[in-house]
């Protein structure tokens, strides 16, 4: 368990990512028993991993090395496919993209039973990461290789600590009795579990050992004080409150994996307009998911900047700074370029007016949910000199000059009511002839959709013209995937009738098997996969992602309106038991997007509360808690959302640590059922103590 | 012959474009490789050795894949560029005879052109004058099969995807003219 420093802080004795890449090549070219499950790649379901995944997939295909990609949804996926990984003799490189990285993968648990020749490669951009993974050393610790950022750099005081701590040779008795407290913690879960449901107690066990070392090592401290250790008891306190404070002080993220990847490219100098557009998918989707603060953002974008310039050098007479000015140049063109973007959702690919009102931020500023608040939103336009029929027009119906004088405009005119910085310097792409330019966001945005819902549920999106009693008295037509969905175009359903039969639906959501629910993810994991590099099922996903924001604004508003949140000591929750799209927020990618709307609408309207960390001060946050009843399994989906009170910052998300506790002191039979320890899927019956355990949890700290 | 009835007079455009790829092209490699042995059917079948960044005489096959994978570029021949291209063109629409093109132009062109598009410069009007001369020849090749008799074609200058487009026509056209022709002097 080594780190990979990135290329411009190594040098000859550290080796960085491409020697790491050479290794890979060599072992695979060497190994007697080669084949396609010689180099596994597990994937996690976020857009980042996906467009890491392809980029790496493009890099080994120009390589001649054989791999495979597997889709893994969560902890207890990863643990089936390592029994299952255990049974492959040939595999020999194992790739993990944005996961385990808080895993003690060299554990027995996980990865430390498989033979010496096999190496596993972390790219992840979760933090913190299990310190054990980049500090041990050993034979068996060389095995996995951390690709890091340049963060660990600076993690010198903690490394000393945990090399301290784990390496002290007197105390083994000391770590022996924390293990059997560690296993004695763990059969006491397992008695309190229901066995038969199938849930049992999958917290990451990198964390909870970390936690259990914070605890209870203080009594130990007490009971071995006789025996004399080379480090004084003031100093290995001191020791454990550092590595307490850097596992505890809640999740964030780091550099994309998808940069990760793109920056391995660079040192191989194989970069190409392709992967620089996956690599600015990967940060854009950490940027407007919030997982990365607008001064991170600007970081990467200017490097991306430079990248673009460099592969795509303009023509000197084209000076297209604006996402509307740029025009393919030729039907072949497939550049990348620059360009300032703006905060509305999906603004290409809708009307103007839909585009404000579906964006959380205007809705936050304006009160969109209220009448009141629609009708400054139709000043604001009137003001800037769009007509309602202007404005209700798709966007690339508007008038050309309207387009042009929009940026203009909005930034002259929406500071009255609020609404500043509404620009961000993003990049877009040309498909030549075959589409309009797409933007950076907006391609995040059909692709996470096809992750979330491109299978699995009936989701209808509307056809274009089929509003205010269209043709064909208004209309949706159920989605079906890209290009398959193109033979099945034709139909289009009233929008009373929803009881269509299922006989044209590719859904397989209808039986409540749970292999079928395994493999509608995988599915949409490939869709989305395919979508990344074909044009024709990325637009048709923009309709997708469309819906999909309806629905959630549908759901964010009337949560608004009915004052559905309750406000506890330190945190904010909201509980979904009834609506139309029941279904769909028992997603917990979809349940997230709510929770994220509702924190950036209520940004102004709600103090923020001080949530301390386990230091005991805290800074102001929001925090937000979203529960969704999933009817078919009788549980609720829990997701913690920790919003930061400015606009482009974010915020640690604690809510990994404290769900952990309140389901512990709790006893809820729940599990985690992806790799994001905020997210949560808890019994029926068990929610309300689970969350009044939460705000004692949130007190505590 | 175990093909269908309609490839059995020609042959299809991707087995020209296969035929064509054994033709020498120059590129500048980007990785090192020794002199390697591959199949072909020219006597001199080992290519190589590559060293960057002098270039290198490969068959079209090989620096394709190479370039797939982004470890060289090519260099396109000079037939390939828009003054010669231009000037033929001039010439084919102002003289009654073709022009003299290199013989498999066409599957070479097109290759090239799919694959390192952007080695090549001003791909786009090299496309548009590729289509012009296609144009022109086709126009003229038509009027020529009127002059079919039925002991001899002579179109000088043919490249080979039009002498494959006209083939299957041709061939049964001389077919019947030589019966034809014999007939009468039968008589």
């Amino acid at each position: 368990m080594v780190f990979l420093p990135p290329p411009h802080l190594a040098s000859a004795s550290r080796p960085a990512y491409a020697e790491a890449y050479a290794n890979i090549l060599v072992a695979h070219r060497r190994s007697p028993l080669t084949s396609a499950s010689s180099v596994i790649i597990l994937v996690a379901p976020d857009v980042d991993a996906l467009c890491a995944a392809k980029i790496l997939a493009e890099l080994l295909k120009q390589d001649d090395v054989m791999h495979r990609i597997i889709p893994v949804s969560g902890l207890a996926d990863l643990e089936r496919m390592k029994d299952e990984l255990a049974t492959y003799a040939e595999l020999h490189t194992l790739i993990l993209l944005n996961m385990g990285a808080i895993l003690d993968l060299s554990s027995e648990n996980w990865f430390g039973e498989f033979s010496m020749k096999l190496t596993v490669h972390i790219i992840d951009s979760n933090r913190p990461q299990n310190l054990a993974n980049m500090f041990a050393g050993g034979e068996n610790g060389e095995r996995f290789i951390v690709w890091d950022d340049g963060e660990a750099e600076n993690m010198g005081d903690e490394r000393k600590a945990w090399e301290a701590l784990t390496y002290e040779p007197e105390p083994d008795s000391d770590e022996d009795s924390e293990l059997n407290d560690e296993d004695s913690v763990r059969s006491n879960e397992g008695d309190d579990l229901d066995d038969d449901e199938g849930f049992s107690d999958r917290g990451p066990s990198g964390k909870r050992r970390s936690l259990g070392d914070g605890d209870r090592s203080q009594e130990k401290r007490r009971k071995l004080d006789d025996q004399s250790t080379r480090l004084s008891r003031e100093q290995r306190e001191t020791h454990h409150k550092l590595i307490a404070k850097y596992y505890g002080s809640g999740s964030w993220y780091g550099q994309s994996a998808s940069a990760t990847m793109y920056i391995l490219a660079t040192v191989l100098e194989r970069v190409d307009c392709d992967l620089l557009w996956l690599a600015i998918l990967g940060l854009t989707f950490q940027y407007t998911t919030a997982r990365i603060s607008r001064n991170t953002y600007d970081k990467y974008h200017s490097i991306y900047y430079d990248e673009v310039f460099r592969l795509n050098p303009l023509p000197p007479d084209v000076a297209a700074n604006t996402t509307d000015a740029i025009t393919a140049m030729s039907p072949d063109d497939l550049s990348v370029r620059a360009a300032e973007d703006l905060r509305f959702m999906l603004f290409r690919h809708w009307t103007l007016y839909d585009a404000m009102y579906h964006s959380s931020y205007v809705a936050g500023k304006l009160g969109i949910w209220k009448e009141r608040g629609r009708k400054r939103l139709t000043g604001l336009l009137a003001k800037m000199g769009f007509s309602i029929p202007q404005t209700q027009q798709p966007y690339a119906h508007m008038d050309l000059d309207l387009k042009h004088q929009l940026r203009a405009k909005l930034n002259s005119i929406a500071p009255e009511y609020g609404l500043v910085e509404l620009t961000y310097p993003s990049f877009a792409r040309c498909f030549g002839y075959r589409a309009s330019p797409l933007g950076a966001a907006d391609a995040v945005e059909a692709v996470s959709a096809l992750l979330d819902v491109a299978g699995g549920i009936r989701m209808e999106v509307e056809v274009e013209g089929a509003r205010h009693g269209g043709e064909w008295f208004g209309g949706g037509r159920l989605w079906e995937g890209g290009r398959k969905g193109e033979e099945k175009r034709e139909k289009r359903i009233e929008v009373g009738s929803r009881q269509k039969d299922g006989d044209d639906d590719v859904d397989a959501d209808v039986d409540g098997e749970e292999r079928k629910e395994r493999t509608w993810w995988v599915k949409n994991f490939w869709a989305a996969y395919d979508a990344l590099s074909d044009i024709v099922p990325l637009r048709d996903a923009l309709s997708l992602a469309m819906s999909l924001h309806r629905a959630i604004i549908r759901q964010g508003t009337s949560i608004i309106d009915k004052q559905d949140i309750r406000t506890m000591r330190s945190h904010r929750v909201v509980v979904l038991s009834q609506g139309p799209d029941l279904a769909l927020f028992a997603h917990p990618g979809v349940l997230a997007r709510l929770g994220l709307w509702l924190v950036d609408a209520l940004r102004d309207r709600l103090p923020g509360t001080k949530i301390g960390g386990l230091q005991g001060r805290g800074k102001k946050s929001l925090p937000f808690v979203v529960a969704c009843l999933n009817e078919r399994t009788q549980t609720y989906v829990v997701v913690g959302i920790m919003g930061a009170l400015d606009f482009g910052d974010v915020r640690r998300n604690e809510f990994g640590l404290a769900f952990i506790e309140a389901k512990q002191r709790c006893n809820a039979r729940s599990r985690h059922s992806t790799f994001d320890a905020s997210v949560l899927e808890i019994e029926q019956e068990d929610l309300k103590l689970f969350l009044e355990t939460l705000c004692e949890v949130g007190e505590g700290y | 012959m175990a093909l269908p009835q309609s490839l059995r007079t020609s042959v299809t455009p991707l087995e020209l474009e296969l035929i064509a790829s054994e033709h020498l092209v120059e590129i500048v490699p980007l990785i090192t490789m020794e002199k390697t042995a591959f199949i072909s059917v020219r006597i001199e079948g080992a290519y190589g050795p590559l060293r960057p960044p002098a270039k290198c005489r490969v068959p079209l096959w090989m620096a394709t894949n190479l370039k797939l994978k982004k470890k060289c570029h090519i260099v396109p021949p000079e037939w390939l560029s828009v003054d010669f291209l231009q000037e033929r063109l001039t010439r084919e629409t102002s003289r009654p005879e073709f022009s003299k093109l290199p013989f498999r132009f066409a599957e070479i062109a097109k290759v090239i052109l799919d694959v390192a598009s952007d080695d090549v410069q001003n791909a786009d009007k090299i496309k548009s004058l590729l289509k012009d001369l296609r144009e022109a020849r086709q126009a003229k090749s038509r009027d020529g099969l009127q002059k079919l008799d039925h002991s001899e074609l002579s179109l000088p200058n043919l490249c080979s995807m039009e002498i494959n487009e006209i083939r299957p026509f041709f061939i049964q056209a001389m077919g019947i003219l030589t019966q034809l022709v014999r007939e009468p002097s039968a008589e």
